[in-house]
């Protein structure tokens, strides 16, 4: 069962990767999508089955397309190839590749021995437990000023993002 | 090197993580396509994501680390949603979504 | 992980002890359980769908249909089938080939994978996960970019079109949907397939959710109008409208890449009734009996069968009134269609939130029987 967790890490990883290299921004659009189907299983793994499903719902459902939708009308008139990956830049971005991953694993893993562990039966059972009951209730109670604060920016978001791509008056 | 027990501990996650978040600042970096480095920010944010799902399971065994993920997924969200807007509008004007034809205030 | 594995786990040790499935693992259940649902039940019933179209859209304009391939035409949907494979292995040129293939694979993958979280019988759930209704209503979501990938790499200004306005339709009308699925959630607090279903037997006076109070049976038509603007179907087709786009974002595909598409639509059909059937009508429960007092006295093969059969009954009744409507309605123009979906259905499904929350607290969770029952049999009891 736990190879599934690896073949989805891989996933997300190697998506990426094309993402990151692919001169063709489409082809770097669809590679996105998988990686987030590969995010999608992981958080499955680590217990956030809600979450899971937001990623989803949210980003394969709402951001991709949103993506698809832009490359789609900003390339079909004018057919622009732009050559993507200036030259000048690829040693300096192979370096901090090779650089940074490192740093930031070492980093991290620190920082987790940092903080104290949870028991293993505690995490066992934290991640076994179904979540939506739990969010819904944390959403109302602890989490109620981020709520509100997200539905404010959600809005913001939708009425700008019409204003800016409306048709020429 | 805990990475041979993947489903136990949090080295894998961490490891996706750093990959996730270079190879994010690769893409905003070395892109000219202004799409593209949208592309780089949403990786960018999904590894933030994992990384708090991660320790939220290992180190917390609480729902704080998936509450600030679900902001991060509904924040990413709403900012994808502006920033094509945005490069639909600059597209009209240019006619190109080359982010370094956006010079206007260079020099 | 879901929190069902635990108990399915244990009925398993407790079936295949002391004979050789013991040793089996979990995981090869749960795969063999969730192949075997595609496999027996999802792709079959593509391909028949498309027979069954066809000889209904051939009563409903007067004629016969198809009648030559087998005993009124039975075999038609093979003869279909081999056609398509082995026509020949067609791109565009110009086209992107790679986008070209994972298209209808992606359509395909997001409507056969709803198929697990189908709750068929009482205890014949593939994948009866936490979150199997927000499950289903994700996993339909990856068929809209299998449609624009493939409109966009057809190389042809059509399709591309088609495949625009199909994507903007799917992703608007996935708002009402959802709308309409929360009533469902409100009055039922869970989102678990099995336990949704389980609610609405007719002992625990709740009956089907459809009856639940007026508001869930506009959410009902929200929800099934929603579905048919989902799958692309009449008169939400004009995507892939015969006459206006020259069947829009599929022109370019033939062969088994455009089976593929047509499967994934007949397959999506089924899941967006079935979603139907489950949250509103009842899924698998029998109309005045509830089985649990019949468990000790028939066996439970004869039962579970029992219930499959409604279930399928009620979804093929959704299904041939999808058919129905292609054949009786014309299609909305682009712009009405999106009209209708932010004018119209997402300020009556919010509507029908906010009624349905209200009922939920004025009456106690009560159904519009319970309380005319209160009303008749307390006399002035209150409630």
């Amino acid at each position: 069962m736990k190879w599934i967790l690896l073949v989805a890490e891989l996933l997300t990883v190697g998506s990426a990767l094309i993402v990151a290299i692919n001169p063709n921004i489409l082809y770097s659009a669809v590679f996105l999508l998988f990686s987030f189907l590969g995010v999608a299983v992981m958080y499955l793994f680590a217990g956030a089955d809600f979450l899971a499903g937001v990623q989803v719902v949210v980003y394969v459902g709402g951001v991709t397309i949103l993506i698809l939708f832009a490359i789609m009308l900003t390339q079909w008139l004018y057919r622009l190839k732009l050559k993507d990956i200036g030259s000048k830049f690829v040693v300096p971005g192979v370096v901090l590749a090779l650089g940074l991953v490192p740093f930031l694993h070492r980093g991290l893993t620190e920082l987790g021995k940092m903080v104290q562990a949870a028991p293993p039966e505690k995490m066992a059972e934290f991640a076994g437990s179904p979540k939506t009951a739990l969010i819904g209730k944390a959403l109302l109670t602890n989490y109620l000023l981020p709520f509100e604060a997200i539905t404010i920016l959600l809005l913001g978001a939708l009425v700008g993002a019409v204003w800016l791509a409306r048709p020429k008056a | 090197m805990n990475l041979l027990d993947f489903s136990n501990s949090i080295e894998g996650y961490l490891l996706v993580s750093s990959i996730l978040l270079t190879l994010g600042i690769f893409s905003v970096l070395t892109r000219k396509n202004a799409i593209g480095i949208l592309l780089g920010v949403e990786l960018i944010l999904n590894a933030a994501g994992i990384n708090f799902v991660a320790f939220s399971k290992f180190h917390l065994a609480a729902l704080d680390g998936q509450m600030v993920t679900l902001f991060i997924i509904l924040i990413a969200a709403a900012e994808a949603a502006v920033a094509l807007a945005i490069i639909l509008r600059f597209y009209r004007l240019k006619q190109t979504i080359d982010a370094d034809e956006a010079s206007l205030l260079r020099n | 992980m879901p929190a069902n594995s635990a108990l399915f786990a244990q009925s398993l040790t407790q079936w295949t002890q002391g004979t050789w499935f013991a040793s089996v693992p979990i995981w090869v259940w749960a795969l063999v359980s969730a192949l075997l649902v595609i496999y027996m039940l999802a792709l079959p019933f593509g391909g028949i769908a498309t027979y069954v179209e066809r000889k209904i859209a051939a009563d409903i304009q007067d004629r016969i249909g198809p009648n030559r391939v087998g005993p009124l035409g039975i075999f038609q949907f093979a003869a279909d089938a081999i056609k398509m494979i082995s026509k020949e292995d067609y791109v565009p040129p110009g086209g992107d080939r790679f986008l070209f293939n994972i298209a209808p694979v992606l359509v395909v993958v997001g409507s056969c994978a709803g198929f697990v979280a189908l709750p068929l019988a009482q205890y014949l759930v593939a994948g009866d996960i936490n979150i199997g209704v927000f499950y289903i209503m994700a996993i339909t979501t990856i068929i809209a970019p299998g449609i624009l990938l493939g409109s966009w790499a057809s190389e042809n200004k059509w399709s591309l079109l088609g495949g625009l306005r199909s994507a903007a339709q799917i992703v608007s009308y996935e708002i009402p949907v959802a709308l309409s699925i929360l009533p469902v959630i409100l009055i039922s607090g869970s989102l678990q397939m099995g336990e949704i279903v389980k609610q609405q037997g007719w002992q625990s006076g709740h009956f089907w959710n459809v009856f639940h109070n007026p508001f869930t049976l506009i959410a009902f038509f929200i929800l099934f109008v929603g579905g048919l603007a989902e799958t692309n179907r009449i008169p939400f087709d004009l995507p892939e409208a015969e006459s206006e786009l020259v069947s829009g974002f599929n022109t370019e595909f033939s062969g088994m890449r455009f089976g593929l598409y047509a499967l994934g639509e007949f397959v999506d059909v089924f899941v967006m009734c079935a979603l139907v059937t489950t949250l509103f009508l009842g899924g698998w429960q029998l109309p005045f009996v509830e089985l649990d007092k019949f468990m000790i006295t028939l066996p439970s093969g004869l039962i579970a069968l029992i219930q499959v059969g409604f279930f399928l009954g009620k979804t093929f009744v959704m299904v041939f009134v999808v058919m129905w409507l292609r054949w009786t309605l014309p299609r909305l123009r682009v712009d009405q269609l999106m009209g209708l979906c932010w004018k119209g259905m997402v300020p009556i499904a919010l509507f029908n939130i906010l009624g349905t929350a209200i009922w939920m607290w004025a009456f106690k969770g009560q159904s519009m029987l319970q309380v005319a029952l209160g009303l008749f049999s307390g006399g002035g009891s209150s409630h």
